[in-house]
């Protein structure tokens, strides 16, 4: 860390006005990877939660008709789906509660109440059931005429494809964030050693070895890139807090809070000390290098 | 300790700048480099500084061909020799005793001998009182002084030195090149670039000269004669 932080005491490279924005520059990547960061986490959880919410429980729709005795034929599959084995309950859903549940997108639930809705049966399944759910389907058809199984499946296929197309974008954020970086802090550097070439002659004559000298520009690109990085990974944080609370008041059942689990933060508290070292290895690579076209 | 064979020179695809030069200089020994501008002394003396590669030839320093060195032993050859610039090359920003100590940081000596060993040099050429000062505040002359203190501060085998006192009064130039003796009679060799005849007669070392690229060896006063000769 002494290294790290210590001064390049002959180059004097904190003078050079060509570097002296890089940390705002690093910073705008850091703001943009940590949000593509939190991003992919929060997608990730949200997946597992859709997942979990989805895969213990199915919906059964029993459709209207006119002149049936629906409450009978709501009791009745109720009753045999009780009976299978793998499914922990099977409890209808009054009017009312079905009203309820399309208040939101019809308006008042006394009105709803009037339309010819479909009855509906919320199942909850027993942990690692082994139901073979198209049976299911066809035999409660065929005991309850115009009951039907919804393992919500096709619906969550689409959001998880959705979900992953995100995501995939995310990791190219990632990805052209870093070469970005790295491109900025190869240009930085190149700059640097044209600069000092004067000084870096004559560490060479009096016996400096080219590792005495990269170390002058690793340490002080790296401290730069740790400087930038801080505080764009502190906005980030706070974009998106600022993002989880508006979403949080959307008080939506689909688009749920993003919420980061213990694995994206320590994600993100990993990123100024990776881009440090990104920065340290592309500075010592490109110097070392360039030392090497020099006797 | 230096030794060239038919060595050439040139920079980049230009014109050969050192043409087949060949001499020895045996260890301990101390000679003057002269020659008129533009014959090829800097050159040279890049040669021996490790500088540049010959582009032909043989160049063998501390008993080891050089030419066709790697890289990574240059460094270990490079602190064995010590090397006074002529426009001084000091870092402006450091201090006269942190540009003298730099040979030792470099080479890794302990910090608390380097203070000591550095502002005893510093005081023995006259600058005991400038050790915190920083070159663009020193004068030509006492640049100088500063960068042969960098020079010799490592003890080195080989001291080349361009036009070493150039910018300083005769009193100081005697005084420095005392310094160079008394580093020779310790086994240092010593090259020393320089057009200051007084020097060369007063000190009548051997000297070479360099003409068109090519190295010609002769004694001091025999040197003097042959250009007393051809002013007039």
């Amino acid at each position: 860390m002494i290294h790290l932080f210590g001064k390049s005491r002959e180059l004097q490279l904190e003078k050079d006005a060509s570097s002296r924005y890089l940390p705002v520059v690093i910073s705008s990547m850091i703001f943009l990877a940590a949000l593509a960061i939190g991003g992919l986490f929060s997608i990730h959880s949200a997946v597992q939660d859709w997942t979990r919410a989805v895969s213990g429980s199915l919906t059964v729709e029993i459709a209207f008709e006119e002149g049936a005795n629906l409450d009978k034929k709501v009791k009745i599959a109720a009753e045999y789906l009780r009976s299978l084995p793998g499914i922990e309950d099977a409890h209808p859903l009054d009017l009312d509660a079905a009203a309820s549940l399309l208040e939101p997108y019809l308006g008042r639930a006394d009105i709803i109440k009037d339309l010819p809705l479909p009855r509906l049966i919320d199942v909850t399944l027993s942990e690692g059931n082994s139901l073979d759910l198209m049976a299911v389907a066809k035999k409660l058809s065929d005991t309850v005429p115009g009951a039907r199984l919804n393992t919500h499946r096709p619906w969550l296929d689409k959001m998880i494809i959705l979900a992953r197309s995100v995501q995939l974008l995310a990791g190219a954020i990632m990805l052209i964030v870093s070469i970005a970086t790295v491109i900025i802090v190869i240009f930085a550097a190149r700059t640097g050693m044209v600069m000092h070439q004067d000084v870096i002659e004559v560490l060479h004559l009096i016996g400096a070895r080219d590792k005495y000298i990269a170390q002058q520009f690793q340490n002080y690109f790296a401290r730069l890139s740790l400087l930038g990085a801080l505080p764009g990974l502190i906005f980030a944080i706070v974009v998106m807090q600022i993002l989880s609370f508006l979403a949080d008041r959307l008080d939506s059942s689909l688009i749920s809070a993003p919420t980061l689990i213990l694995e994206a933060w320590i994600a993100l508290a990993m990123l100024p000390p990776l881009v440090a070292l990104l920065t340290m290895w592309t500075v010592r690579w490109i110097v070392m290098g360039s030392l090497k076209r020099m006797m | 300790m230096v030794r060239f064979e038919n060595v050439g020179m040139r920079y980049g695809m230009g014109p050969e700048v050192l043409r087949d030069i060949s001499m020895h200089l045996k260890p301990g020994s101390f000679h003057f480099l002269t020659g008129p501008t533009g014959s090829g002394k800097s050159s040279l003396l890049k040669l021996l500084a490790l500088s540049h590669r010959p582009s032909r030839g043989l160049l063998t320093l501390f008993d080891q061909e050089v030419s066709t060195i790697k890289r990574a032993e240059l460094p270990t050859f490079r602190r064995k020799i010590g090397v006074v610039f002529q426009e001084f090359r000091l870092l402006d920003h450091l201090s006269a005793l942190d540009n003298v100590a730099l040979p030792l940081r470099i080479a890794g000596a302990d910090e608390s001998q380097i203070y000591k060993h550095v502002a005893e040099l510093l005081d023995w050429v006259g600058l005991g009182q400038q050790i915190d000062a920083k070159p663009p505040t020193l004068s030509g002359g006492e640049k100088q002084r500063v960068a042969i203190a960098r020079a010799v501060i490592n003890r080195p085998q080989l001291l080349i030195a361009d036009e070493p006192t150039g910018s300083m009064d005769s009193e100081m130039g005697l005084r420095l090149m005392h310094l160079f003796q008394e580093l020779n009679k310790i086994g240092t060799t010593v090259v020393i670039a320089t057009h200051d005849l007084s020097l060369i007669k007063r000190f009548s070392n051997p000297l070479m000269y360099l003409k068109d690229g090519t190295l010609f060896f002769s004694r001091s006063d025999e040197y003097l004669e042959q250009f007393q000769r051809s002013s007039l």
